[in-house]
């Protein structure tokens, strides 16, 4: 299987009052097609910067992401957008649907500035995205009536709207209950055996251990990797996949 | 508390640095008022943290901060300055009515008197304190050369009087308000002529004709109380005794200036109706001493009513922007006030120290703006000073203008205050939870995105967003809305007053060219020459004769009183009517605007009218606008009396070259002046319209200037604001360009919106103000000749432009917004 995603030397530098901070430290990573795999880590260890610069979010300062062999350094804002919307999905902890719009045109804004099909196809799949995920019945509410699961799920839609190749996940669950959560998570379950790839940050072992690999970053560096497989309905109910990663977990110190 | 105050560890943050010092403050002032403990120390130490708290809250709003600043530093200045004018205007024309003894009344007369039945008729009448007869050689510009010039002065609407310094009253004066006295080769000269040729002391002006020339060095200028503004058709060149008996023998017509001065000027009405009905000479127009003040004061007064006006907008734009900064504040730390109140702070604290900031800021800039004014007062007075001249100067002119400064001050922070009132509807636990002012997007299903089948997506957005926010665009369209009344209200006056249209504010129809033949010897003659030449002349397509002359009406109190009818056929060359037709038959009349107010005299009624001694009724047929004359005039298709005709005029339209015509006509019909009818309005209103085009040039700017900035501000704070949206919108895959089309459209959408309730407002509010300022001359209804490409194309578009690159430049910074630096860790 080919790789989706490669960095190579990945730094990224902040500067504060004149000091330099690496808060990304010459990072290689390689994800292939179709694998789902998450990244945790303690606060501040650049695992929320890892995402956006790997999505092209955030310009990096150093070393190269190359995705489905594009080098994105080299695309200029405009390309990088093209790409952003046509193969990569979000889906942030924040949830951050635009406030002025309702929920079934949040799902298909990005889909409308895409172009590549006629807005009566786009609206008829915003529409199937919606009955998949269980929350068809909001399509004309207001943001602000749904709860964050049923908004999480939006967003969820929103993301998968240009059928992309990957999707970033940044804390997807964590302003969720754990109902909502494990939801959630089935829903990029279903998405990942369709055959997009996943990646997320997170801080929580039971939305991890529903991933294929884990990676763990301490200040701005992958210290280790965790393979785990990829999850089975067998798994469903056993705790087996979790006290593993937490085990491996309490030996990378954490 | 006598311990110093530790500063608490918080995490550094930019936004809520600031309110460490206003917590600490707040704290400590709470401790303070509980525990009655207010020392020396302590306030000092409070002080400095107001100080610091301010200077942060400075420094993080630096350029809303300086432009709300410059706003109420402008509005304070123009208004400072606005009032010295109308005070200095005020002051000057006073002053120089009184060193100039202005007389109360004159009269005009060309033609044969006899001094001694005015001398009689002045020993009989008790109102006159004084009476004075002084000649006025009107010599035709073709024989004066200025300077060097080998040609005469061009043919125009002005008539040149020589005229010797009176020995009573109706002083010529110098440009030190003083007496002229001028010795023989001398001349003095009417500033109207200094500024048109450019004249300077030691310039020489030569009067020439086939007999003789005399020339004259330029010794000084005039200021003339009756004569100043360029309404008024007639100057006044001061030459000596000597010199104006040889100019009396060899040049020009005499006019006679039979002026009068009253015991009580309040009695002027009486007196002047008094003379209309005696026998005494009254071939020519007459003028009294309101009237005199109004003209002199007009084109300043009109000047210093638009700055007051501007002065009144900006101070509104202010206002608004203020209003913006306020709520964007509230939004932005409404968190933190929620956190005050829920820790005991009391709101009338937490606003206090809001209050603070904008009194300091409000002090400052009217303080600046009132100092600015005093250096400024100069240039805004400098064409008072000139043709009215300085007045002694009183503490009212420092205080007044103080006072309007004080009054922006006040209007400025009672306004903040208002603003603030919603601090006691933020409650500490929405605060907490929601940490916005929960701004909520009602009618989210107004104009869905997914029922939108036409419009570019970025479009839609930028348009949509206007529709459901649009209380958060007021400040935007106010100012679009405001920006294009200052430019196409002050354009279309002008276009105007330009205009050959504009004729039919003057009593008269629209002809191509206009002969006027006055005071001259054997004038009846002359004129019926005239006419016979024009009937047989082929290149003429349509022409009409208009004799003005002095008739007797009777009016409503029974009395006979004077009126100039312009005797003729108004249907040749039609006026535009108010109300009503023009006259047809010699029993109707048209009258002018006020004369028919004074005459409480409407369509369909009658006036008596004495023609041949005989009462004729003459029944309104229509009434007319009218600025010339002092508004007072009438017209009807009934024979001259040339015994009381003041001027002789014919209007023509021709079929050939306009300026060739001209030409044969100057010097077939010499010394009658021909002009075209642009020329005659272009020369009667020349002050007026340079001044105003000044004015609008200064409006044009300062609306686009107004434009730029506020626009600029307001969207900074709006992409501020919409940060976290535009972020995930970059994350979805919007580019910069998309973002830049989503903005560029609310910008022109609301930009659109304000040019067109703008156009609208300015064609009928505008041209509402303009004709209450000039009803009172006469001319209550005026309507604006619109030049549509200038409002309708150029403005807009430019605006446009404008508004278009402002956004650009201004939304520069939603390339550097990343979703990094919202969730950073």
């Amino acid at each position: 299987m080919n790789n989706i995603l490669e960095t190579k030397e990945l730094r990224k530098t902040y500067v504060q009052n004149k000091k330099e901070h690496n808060v990304l430290n010459n990072v290689d990573l390689q994800i292939k097609e179709g694998e789902f795999i998450s990244v945790m880590g303690p606060s501040g260890s650049g695992k929320s910067t890892l995402l956006y610069n790997v999505s092209g979010m955030d310009k990096m300062t150093a070393g190269s992401v190359v995705f489905k062999g594009i080098e994105l350094s080299t695309l200029s804002e405009k390309e990088m957008s093209t790409l952003r919307l046509h193969e990569m999905g979000f889906v942030f902890q924040q949830i951050n649907l635009l406030k002025n719009l309702d929920i079934i045109d949040n799902i298909i804004i990005s889909a409308y500035m895409a172009k590549d099909r006629s807005r009566k196809e786009i609206n008829h799949f915003a529409i199937e995205l919606m009955e998949k995920t269980g929350i068809s019945e909001l399509a004309n509410n207001d943001i602000t009536q749904a709860s964050g699961g049923q908004l999480q799920r939006v967003a969820i839609c929103r993301s998968l709207i240009n059928n992309p190749k990957i999707i970033f996940g940044d804390e997807p669950t964590g302003a969720l209950n754990s109902k909502s959560a494990n939801e959630i998570m089935d829903m990029f379950k279903v998405i990942n055996e369709s055959g997009t790839t996943i990646m997320l940050v997170t801080h929580d072992v039971k939305v991890a251990s529903k991933t294929e690999r884990i990676l763990f970053m301490i200040d701005g560096k992958i210290e280790g990797e965790y393979n785990l497989g990829k999850f089975k309905e067998e798994d469903k109910d056993s705790t087996q996949r979790e006290e593993k990663l937490s085990k491996w977990l309490l030996e990378m110190d954490w | 508390m006598t311990e110093a105050l530790k500063e608490p560890k918080v995490r550094k943050c930019d936004q809520s640095e600031h309110f460490r010092y206003i917590k600490l403050y707040l704290i400590h002032y709470q401790n303070i008022i509980k525990e009655n403990q207010y020392t020396a120390n302590e306030s000092n130490g409070v002080d400095v943290m107001l100080l610091k708290m301010l200077k942060k809250d400075f420094l993080r709003k630096k350029i809303i901060t300086i432009a709300v600043f410059i706003f109420i530093m402008l509005s304070a200045t123009l208004i400072s300055c606005g009032s010295n004018m109308f005070i200095d205007l005020s002051n000057s024309v006073d002053h120089l009515f009184e060193k100039s003894n202005a007389p109360h009344f004159v009269q005009c007369h060309s033609g044969e008197f006899n001094q001694t039945s005015i001398d009689e008729w002045t020993r009989d009448n008790e109102l006159v304190k004084i009476q004075q007869t002084a000649e006025s050689i009107n010599i035709h510009e073709s024989n004066v050369y200025f300077k060097d010039n080998p040609t005469p002065e061009e043919a125009g609407v002005m008539e040149m009087g020589f005229v010797k310094q009176n020995d009573h009253f109706d002083f010529l004066l110098d440009l030190h308000s003083q007496v002229i006295h001028v010795s023989n080769g001398e001349i003095a000269v009417p500033i109207y002529f200094m500024q048109k040729e450019n004249l300077k002391i030691g310039d020489t002006l030569r009067i020439k004709n086939d007999k003789t020339q005399m020339e004259f060095t330029v010794v000084s200028f005039i200021r003339d109380v009756q004569m100043n503004p360029s309404i008024i058709s007639s100057k006044r060149f001061v030459v000596s005794d000597t010199d104006f008996e040889d100019l009396k023998e060899n040049f020009g017509e005499i006019e006679y200036l039979i002026g009068f001065q009253l015991h009580d000027p309040g009695k002027i009405s009486e007196f002047t109706n008094s003379y209309r009905l005696s026998e005494l000479p009254q071939k020519g127009p007459s003028i009294d001493h309101e009237l005199l003040k109004i003209l002199n004061a007009l084109t300043d007064g009109l000047i210093a009513a638009v700055i007051m006006f501007i002065s009144l907008l900006l101070n509104i734009v202010a206002l608004l922007c203020l209003r913006f900064t306020i709520l964007a504040t509230i939004e932005e730390d409404y968190k933190e006030i929620g956190v005050m109140k829920a820790i005991g702070i009391l709101p009338p604290d937490i606003k206090r120290l809001y209050i603070l900031k904008y009194f300091v800021m409000a002090t400052g800039a009217c303080v600046s703006g009132y100092i600015l004014s005093l250096f400024l007062n100069k240039i805004f007075s400098a064409n008072i000073m000139l043709y009215i001249g300085s007045a002694p100067k009183s503490i009212v002119q420092l205080i007044i203008p103080f006072l309007a400064t004080g009054l922006i001050f006040f209007i400025v922070l009672f306004f903040c205050m208002l603003t603030l009132r919603r601090f006691n509807r933020i409650t500490a636990v929405e605060a907490l939870r929601l940490g916005n002012t929960g701004e909520s997007y009602t009618r989210n299903s107004f104009l869905p995105l997914y029922k939108n089948r036409f419009f570019n997506v970025n479009i839609f957005i930028g348009l949509r967003d206007v529709l459901l926010r649009f209380k958060l665009y007021i400040l935007l369209f106010f100012v679009f809305f405001i920006c294009t009344f200052i430019i196409i209200v002050p354009i279309n006056f002008l276009n105007t007053i330009e205009s050959d249209e504009f004729v039919t504010y003057m009593g008269m129809g629209d002809s191509e060219i206009l002969i006027d033949l006055r005071y001259t010897e054997n004038i009846v003659e002359r004129f019926e020459n005239m006419v016979t030449y024009i009937e047989k002349d082929p290149d003429v397509e349509k022409f009409s004769t208009l004799i003005i002359c002095k008739f007797n009406i009777i009016n409503k109190d029974g009395y006979e009183e004077s009126l100039f009818i312009g005797t003729g056929d108004p249907t040749v060359f039609p006026l535009e009517y108010l109300e009503g037709t023009a006259p047809v038959g010699d029993n109707e009349i048209a009258l002018s605007y006020l004369i028919a107010q004074e005459l409480e005299k409407s369509v369909g009624e009658n006036i008596p009218l004495v023609v041949d001694d005989q009462i004729r009724m003459m029944q309104v047929s229509g009434i007319y606008q009218d600025i010339t004359n002092g508004g007072k005039t009438a017209k009807a298709d009934i024979a001259p009396n040339h015994e009381t005709a003041l001027w002789y005029m014919v209007n023509l339209d021709l079929k050939t070259n306009i300026d060739e015509k001209m030409d044969e006509y100057a010097e077939a019909f010499y010394p009658a002046k021909v002009t075209d009818i642009n020329g005659y309005v272009d020369q009667t209103f020349e002050n007026t319209t340079s001044q105003l085009k000044l004015l609008t040039l200064l409006a044009v700017i300062i609306a686009i200037l107004v434009a730029m900035l506020i626009t600029s501000l307001f969207l900074k704070m709006l992409i501020a604001k919409d940060s976290s949206q535009i972020v995930i919108m970059k994350s979805l895959g919007f580019s910069l360009k998309d973002i830049q089309l989503q903005y560029i459209t609310r910008a022109l959408v609301v930009l659109n919106t304000g040019i067109i309730l703008g156009t609208i407002f300015s064609n009928t509010i505008g041209q509402s103000m303009i004709g209450a300022i000039i009803s009172m001359l006469g001319a209550p209804k005026i309507e604006f000749i619109i030049n549509p490409y200038h409002a309708y194309i150029l403005c807009p578009i430019g605006l446009m432009i404008i508004v278009t690159i402002t956004t650009l430049l201004s939304i520069v910074s939603v390339k550097n917004l990343n979703m990094s630096d919202m969730n950073a860790e």
